[in-house]
């Protein structure tokens, strides 16, 4: 077997292009992700039985319905719906945030749940609102209790933006995919392509972790 | 907008075909990745680096990229590379296969690692070889330990498999896709079969919740 390198050499311009489509897709659909699961994850640690049932159900449907069946149905079926096309990058961002939001939220919940109860309490006693107290006191703590489970969910995000190729999102495994068909060099696009994802998560997972184990104490109580 | 939703009734038995595919995937790369795993957890925690090395790389390497698209490199490099002929379906399994391994594998090692090492000394100290330790004393509690994340890698296991629809396999996804481009009942098609998937996903969903306050460990 000879391998032949010089077709990713040729169109570094159009991967390249395609890296910073697939940086922007993971980063906008994590934006989207956190606000979110942020909302949903808030209200139902503190909001009351039905809104958190219902939010529930929102959270449990994602987990179980596949990114790629989300993803094509806000593509494909939700234009329909609202009589109004959608542009693919876009689609991508709802679908996978939409899908992401609800992992977010119950990362959010189960670290605004760690942090005990009694501390809501005193800082309700020393006069604060609700939100000051969640916002001063609760979330700084919780926050850094989430940084591992929000690293791994990062590295999800970002390989699950491959999956918006499907859509035909121009992000990096789209345009190897047109590269790898131009050139008849599949071994040697989809290896290349491999490794820069590779190169993207694997920093991203070993950074949140050095991050955390020094912040850990602080999140100590 | 006018909807029809006889089609879905028309193709039901495409659809149901699609799904026992998607279940079929789903239990055959299990039952392959327990194993995997397990193979590749030890591997890892040898003290010779010539065996836990490619195992760490195997590792790390298929939880930092996409499925996807090690389900493309799967369908591309691995038939040139090992000069083999093999079926969509077989090329989706070993994919499937090789990266729920590796998530496996970590599962296992934290198992395995949560077991005190006194426990190794005393089963050493009563006369045990290393293989009877890890046998009958550690593995029958990291298996308990376990659980839960195997049952959270189960139903990831189950949406991912639709990603095998890319390499034409024809799973409950690729079936819907199919149907959707003969039919134009876009909104109908998809929306079935997201529904079919939250089906037969909720209650996996819901039954790995139950399986977390079960076996939770109390330290």
């Amino acid at each position: 077997m000879d391998l032949d390198f010089s077709p990713i050499a040729d169109s570094w311009q159009f991967l390249a292009r395609a890296l910073g489509v697939t940086i922007l897709l993971s980063l906008s659909s994590i934006l989207l992700g956190v606000v979110i699961g942020l909302v949903v994850g808030a209200a139902r640690t503190y909001g009351g039985r039905i809104v958190s049932a219902g939010l529930g159900f929102y959270v449990d449907s994602m987990r179980a319905i596949p990114v790629l069946a989300v993803l094509v149905w806000t593509y494909f079926a939700f234009p329909l719906l609202i009589g109004h096309s959608l542009n693919a990058l876009l689609a991508g961002v709802l679908g996978l945030g939409l899908h992401l939001g609800a992992y977010v939220s119950e990362v959010i919940r189960a670290g605004l749940g760690s942090v005990r109860p009694g501390q809501l309490r005193a800082a309700l006693a020393l006069g604060m609102s609700p939100w000051q107290a969640i916002r001063v006191i609760i979330l700084p703590q919780a926050v850094i209790r989430m940084l591992p489970a929000f690293g791994s969910l990062f590295v999800i995000a970002i390989k699950d933006s491959a999956i918006a190729s499907v859509i035909a999102v121009p992000e990096l495994l789209r345009q190897s995919q047109i590269v790898a068909g131009q050139t008849f060099r599949p071994i040697e696009i989809y290896t290349g392509a491999m490794l820069v994802y590779f190169l993207l998560c694997y920093p991203v997972a070993r950074g949140v972790d050095a991050i955390y184990r020094r912040l850990a104490p602080l999140g100590a109580s | 907008m006018i909807l029809d939703w006889s089609v879905i009734w028309d193709y039901r038995w495409q659809f149901l075909h699609g799904a026992g595919i998607t279940v079929a995937l789903t239990v055959l790369t299990m039952l392959l990745a327990i194993p995997g795993g397990l193979l590749l957890a030890f591997m890892r925690m040898s003290p010779y680096r010539l065996v836990s090395m490619p195992a760490t790389a195997i590792v790390e390497f298929f939880r930092a990229t996409p499925l996807i698209l090690q389900i493309y490199w799967t369908f591309y490099v691995l038939p040139v590379a090992l000069d083999i002929r093999m079926s969509a379906f077989t090329t989706a399994l070993v994919g499937l296969t090789l990266n729920i391994s590796s998530f496996n594998s970590e599962t296992f090692r934290a198992g395995i690692q949560s077991i005190r090492q006194g426990q190794w000394n005393a089963a050493y100290a009563l006369g045990m070889t290393k293989a009877q330790v890890a046998r009958k004393i550690i593995l029958p509690q990291a298996i308990m330990r376990v659980l839960p994340a195997l049952a959270s890698t189960w139903v990831s296991l189950f949406k991912d498999t639709s990603l095998v629809s890319v390499i034409a396999v024809a799973d409950l996804s690729y079936v819907s896709l199919q149907i959707r481009a003969q039919t134009y009942r876009i909104l109908e098609v998809l929306t079935a079969m997201a529904a079919l998937y939250w089906l037969m996903g909720y209650p996996q969903a819901k039954l790995v919740d139950w399986i977390y306050r079960r076996f939770k460990v109390h330290e």
